[in-house]
């Protein structure tokens, strides 16, 4: 094979690409989604909720603060019947 | 007005959904830019979603006295490679993209060895020549248009053109002095 036969070819498979067939589907549902919590307010109960299972580090927070306020309620009980 | 012009603006009054027709038009042309950029079949696609979640939210600073706007959203996805390729893992030659129709082993053998030695060749670019070697040549976009994206003189684009066809030159003639 000659170099140049050899370069098309390289340059023909790697102009291949095998998309996905959803992937226009997959970019306008990211679109519309945008647009419809674009006119909702930033802090609804329903939101929140999608903003926390949305991101784990999140998630790892809400729980996190949970424990350290159960734990922080339990301390305060113990002390309270410790100082009675 | 072009049919595109006329399509951005129908977006821009509300019409969402002919976004569909940017992203229809452009999703191989950007999904196919980024992969050879980043050499990463998994993430291309995501990152190409990115670019045109990207373009939608920021279609109203688009200025098409400045540029075209096939140029405007491939600056979108050099921005998004470059990114991309800073957190990148390395890639091995097993996941690039191999679809072959040599007829005999042997020269399928050769050839995958020169694929092979080629992938590496453009893998091992710099950045910045890989990205104006892979827009002239898989995009056959023009050395003006790719020095708007890069934000550089022309003069600039031809030389990194020349010294990575130069590199990929070298790697061919060396597997083939090899044999």
């Amino acid at each position: 094979m000659k170099s140049e036969e050899i370069y098309n070819a390289w340059k023909e498979r790697r102009s291949q690409i095998d998309l996905r067939e959803s992937f226009a589907d997959e970019v306008m549902s990211r679109i519309y989604r945008y647009e419809r919590d674009k006119g909702r307010p930033l802090f609804d109960g329903q939101r929140l909720i999608e903003l926390i299972s949305a991101h784990r580090f999140v998630k790892a927070g809400v729980v996190t603060a949970g424990v350290v306020a159960g734990l922080a309620r339990i301390m305060f009980v113990v002390y309270n019947f410790l100082a009675c | 007005m072009t049919q595109e012009t006329k399509v951005i603006h129908q977006i821009l009054e509300g019409d969402t959904e002919s976004f569909r027709h940017i992203v229809e038009r452009y999703e191989r042309p950007i999904v196919r830019m980024i992969r050879n950029i980043i050499n990463n079949r998994e993430s291309c696609e995501d990152i190409a979603q990115d670019v045109f979640f990207t373009a939608y939210r920021k279609l109203a600073s688009f200025d098409p006295a400045r540029s075209n706007f096939s140029t405007w959203l491939f600056t979108i996805a050099r921005n998004k490679s470059i990114n991309a390729m800073r957190k990148k893992r390395p890639v091995s030659m097993s996941e690039l993209p191999h679809n072959s129709d040599a007829h005999n082993p042997s020269d399928e053998l050769a050839e995958r060895e020169f694929f092979g030695e080629l992938d590496a060749g453009l893998e091992a670019l710099p950045s910045a020549q890989k990205r104006a070697f892979v827009l002239v040549e898989f995009e056959n976009l023009s050395y003006a248009e790719i020095a708007q994206i890069e934000g550089v003189r022309i003069g600039t684009i031809k030389s990194r053109i020349n010294r990575a066809k130069k590199k990929l030159a070298n790697a061919l003639k060396e597997i083939r002095y090899e044999k």
